[in-house]
């Protein structure tokens, strides 16, 4: 499978702060990735400096063959890069359909196709963005993703604050998104037990450098490891 | 030792149905919602279901026989959660009976409903905890490579800890999921 994403020793941060030192990897054309690491170790950081929100200070980023230190941030949509921020981001005063109508890109993800992923969405289509529960904006959140028809979609902890029986759901609906391989995923979670099954490959970073960088399968059978990068609920 | 993996992913779809229905319960007795038959009747099916036919069959087939075979002093442990999946299956009988003399008789039968409910999750948590916090590190500690491979080939064919091998459960799920009043679930919060 052909590469869509490498970073060759990346370090950026926010303004005069370094936060990643040395960030190396690389994903493929519908590869996943899970992202993991406690509170601070820079996994939003890194989610950012994909999306040229943060400032970088020097390495190579390169996706789908094109330099992206050059692309300005507002323009990394274009090129294939979705976004889901831990904030959602929906636009409350549009309902859902325009929501998703709003972002639209031409693609595989149309409105029927996104709707039988989600079939919540399609019984609230009418509904405004904040009339929709928390579990709905964060179904809203993907749902808006997959719309762009991005080639890489970016996840920062699409879980956190929801009640189990909506993890559980989403946690199926991400499985089938990496399932179908449309499109690689990044997906950044504290929970490595709940989303490592789900990934072919795995990053750990600690105080923003890589601690392991492998396959899911290698890094979920290492509990010791697991246990000392990433603390108690590893199992 | 994906099965491990499949296990605990199975422990926790369960987990999530019973803390849920634990919710609704709550909430019916606080008088802050109305009694949803299908969705008690939806979540019962589910927690009857899908630990019976779906989660116990992997470890009474694969798990407890190679720990069986590698760990002596996990016999008793084994017998005794041997007994509590076939007493669990006899009280979800149970909780199917009080739930529909709920529906039938209304408002007076609730406490009794709720009291079935509540013995249910009682057994089930202690269930869960004796597995999570006994068996598993006994079967980490004790099973070989090979059993491991074994136990992951008897396995595979099951990824899904919700909806079951062939996702025949998906529908009830997704019910279930779209019908529990928010924060817990999609539904409309009341």
């Amino acid at each position: 499978m052909a590469e869509l994403l490498a970073l060759e020793s990346v370090w950026a941060g926010y303004g005069d702060a370094v936060v990643l030192e040395d960030i190396s990897f690389s994903l493929e054309v519908g590869g996943s990735l899970a992202l993991l690491g406690r509170n601070g170790m820079g996994k939003t950081t890194l989610l950012a400096t994909l999306m040229g929100a943060t400032q970088l200070k020097s390495g190579r980023m390169s996706f789908d063959g094109r330099d992206l230190a050059v692309v300005t941030s507002h323009r990394r949509a274009g090129l294939g890069l979705g976004w889901v921020p831990q904030e959602r981001d929906i636009f409350p005063s549009l309902t859902v359909e325009e929501n998703l109508t709003v972002v639209a890109r031409s693609g595989s993800w149309n409105l029927e196709r996104t709707y039988e992923m989600f079939p919540r969405l399609a019984e609230r289509k009418g509904n405004m963005g904040n009339q929709l529960s928390g579990g709905e904006q964060q179904m809203l959140a993907l749902a808006r993703a997959l719309m762009l028809n991005p080639k890489l979609l970016l996840l920062d902890e699409p879980l956190e604050g929801l009640a189990p029986l909506i993890v559980q759901d989403l946690l199926r609906i991400i499985g089938r998104m990496v399932a179908a391989g449309d499109m690689a995923i990044i997906l950044v979670e504290q929970h490595a037990h709940q989303i490592l099954p789900l990934t072919r490959q795995a990053l750990v970073l600690e105080r923003g450098r890589v601690v392991y960088g492998g396959d899911s399968d290698s890094l979920r059978d290492d509990r010791s490891q697991l246990d000392k990068w990433l603390g108690v609920g590893t199992h | 030792m994906k099965s491990i993996d499949i296990i605990h992913s199975e422990h926790r779809a369960l987990a999530s149905v019973l803390q849920a229905l634990r919710f609704v319960v709550g909430e019916i007795g606080a008088g802050r919602l109305q009694p949803d038959f299908r969705l008690l009747s939806s979540m019962v099916d589910y927690i009857t279901q899908v630990p019976d036919k779906v989660h116990h069959p992997k470890e009474d087939d694969h798990l407890f026989p190679a720990l069986r075979a590698r760990s002596t002093a996990a016999a008793g442990l084994i017998d005794a959660l041997e007994a509590q999946h076939a007493e669990g299956y006899r009280m979800t009988v149970g909780l199917l009976q009080a739930l529909v003399h709920y529906q039938a008789m209304g408002d007076k039968a609730f406490a009794n409903f709720e009291a079935t409910v509540l013995e249910y999750l009682a057994f089930s948590w202690k269930h869960l905890n004796m597995e999570e916090g006994e068996l598993l590190p006994l079967a980490r500690k004790n099973l070989t490579a090979d059993d491991w491979t074994a136990i992951d080939a008897a396995f595979a064919a099951n990824f899904d800890p919700c909806a079951g091998a062939q996702g025949e459960f998906e529908v009830l799920f997704g019910c279930i999921v779209s019908m529990t009043p928010a924060p817990y679930g999609l539904g409309t919060a009341r």
